[in-house]
């Protein structure tokens, strides 16, 4: 019985301590310094910043380098996709420029009145002076986090917190800062929850992230009035985001309130951030 | 020539599972994630690996492809690369006290290795307040473990041509 112990001590400190011929580390010092590492995360302390910043920007430069033939593959054949789609496309886009055409006018009459109305509530109606323009460099999606990494930082003024839309639409938020990259969280992830206004009940609620579903409405009053269609938009509650910035539409699927977003998160290549409304509100 | 020609072959064929290593890490491939299930293939390399050709994958290029997984999948530095020691350490304890080594040897004490990985992974994760999707962390860990002798045939053909 003592011998058995014994062995199982000696291939426990074999497995942990025993080094290769042409290692340097054991497994021990190695697994302590993973542990070290986890503790320092949580660190704010600024040279550490700034080394995880540079690791960061290192990894993301290689990856964007080993990915590149992978992402090559991918181009061509969604290029060849889209070819092959062509001529069914044009008459779906032709039937579509007829309506668009016939909607316009009536738009820009409804824009002309939003503005108006915005400047009367005292909303910040945004310009493109505000937007900070990005392409994503690296949108392999996490199992665990749905995000992705763009190629600005705090070169272009980048912080925490700042919102990212595709287009006019809010799609997440800045959540790492390095020098020449950022993450940014999507709404659709399960550490996402944004203050949210449902128009035309005008009800207030929080759009939490559910992964790879579609985001929830939660903390809705009992006695609710949101129906399907119902439109989604920031409510600035927090003070971070700006009021108003489209979302998307309710859509009620076993009595829960799910919010189909106006962006398909899978398709987002370019990508705007709020600098300058961020900067005002702080 | 050909003895050249042969030796570049050896030491191309001995840098496969290294380069493997770090490809998946570095396209963000650590976790194949389809439809209905999703496969943790870095685990799986790492514990092959460690079991069968020791000298193939350095300790200190695990720790690394750990931080790098860690860096692409937006996770505090330090859990992957702490999960992924622990299977390369459990891969080493089996492996001094394994004398014959089979398919369902392997197979039977992977599920340690990736249980305690993805305990570790959990608790990890935890502490560092990330919202996890259990159900994911549970489906991930299941099909890792189904999935393990398909490619423990394809590492062992390639095995076989640095071996051959």
């Amino acid at each position: 019985m003592e011998t058995s112990r014994d062995d199982v001590g000696i291939a426990i400190r074999s497995a942990f301590l025993r080094k290769g011929t042409q290692e340097r580390f054991s497994l021990l010092i190695l697994v302590i310094l993973s542990i070290i590492l986890l503790f320092l995360e949580t660190a704010k302390v600024k040279p550490i910043e700034y080394l995880r910043s540079f690791i960061r920007d290192t990894v993301y430069q290689s990856s964007l380098i080993v990915s590149s033939p992978i992402s090559g593959l991918k181009y061509i054949s969604h290029e060849i996709k889209s070819h092959a789609n062509v001529f069914k496309n044009y008459n779906q886009l032709k039937k579509e420029h007829e309506q668009l055409k016939n909607k316009i006018l009536e738009s820009d009459f409804l824009t002309l009145e939003n503005t108006q109305l915005r400047k009367l509530i005292d909303d910040q109606v945004k310009s493109s002076s505000n937007l900070v323009s990005s392409r994503v460099i690296i949108d392999k999606q996490s199992p665990y986090l749905n995000s992705f990494i763009i190629n600005s930082g705090s070169n272009k003024k980048i912080k925490n917190g700042m919102s990212v839309l595709d287009g006019q639409n809010f799609i997440g938020r800045i959540v790492d800062v390095n020098f020449f990259s950022s993450r940014v969280l999507l709404i659709s992830d399960l550490n996402s929850k944004i203050p949210v206004v449902i128009e035309p009940s005008g009800h207030h609620a929080i759009l939490s992230g559910k992964g790879k579903k579609e985001p929830i409405l939660e903390y809705l009053p009992e006695n609710h009035t949101v129906k399907d269609g119902d439109k989604v938009y920031t409510s600035g509650r927090e003070g971070i985001f700006s009021p108003g910035t489209p979302i998307g539409e309710v859509v009620f699927e076993d009595e829960k309130a799910t919010v189909l977003l106006f962006s398909d998160l899978s398709q987002i290549t370019f990508v705007n951030i709020t600098v300058s409304n961020f900067e005002q509100d702080k | 020539m050909a003895v050249f020609f042969k030796q570049f072959k050896n030491k191309l064929f001995k840098f496969i599972p290294l380069f493997l290593l770090f490809f998946i890490c570095l396209t963000g491939n650590s976790v194949v994630d389809l439809n209905f299930f999703s496969i943790n293939v870095h685990f799986i390399l790492i514990y092959y690996w460690v079991l069968r050709q020791p000298l193939a994958l350095g300790n200190s290029y695990i720790f690394l492809s750990g931080i790098i997984t860690d860096v692409i999948m937006g996770l505090p530095i330090g859990a992957t690369s702490l999960a992924l020691l622990i299977v390369a350490a459990v891969a080493a304890y089996v492996r001094v006290v394994t004398v014959r080594i089979s398919l369902l040897t392997d197979w039977i004490s992977f599920l340690p290795a990736l249980l305690l990985a993805n305990f570790i992974y959990f608790v990890a994760l935890y502490y560092s307040n990330y919202s996890l999707d259990y159900l994911y962390l549970f489906k991930n860990s299941a099909f890792t473990f189904i999935f393990y002798p398909v490619l423990w045939a394809i590492f062992s053909m390639i095995l076989n041509f640095m071996k051959s």
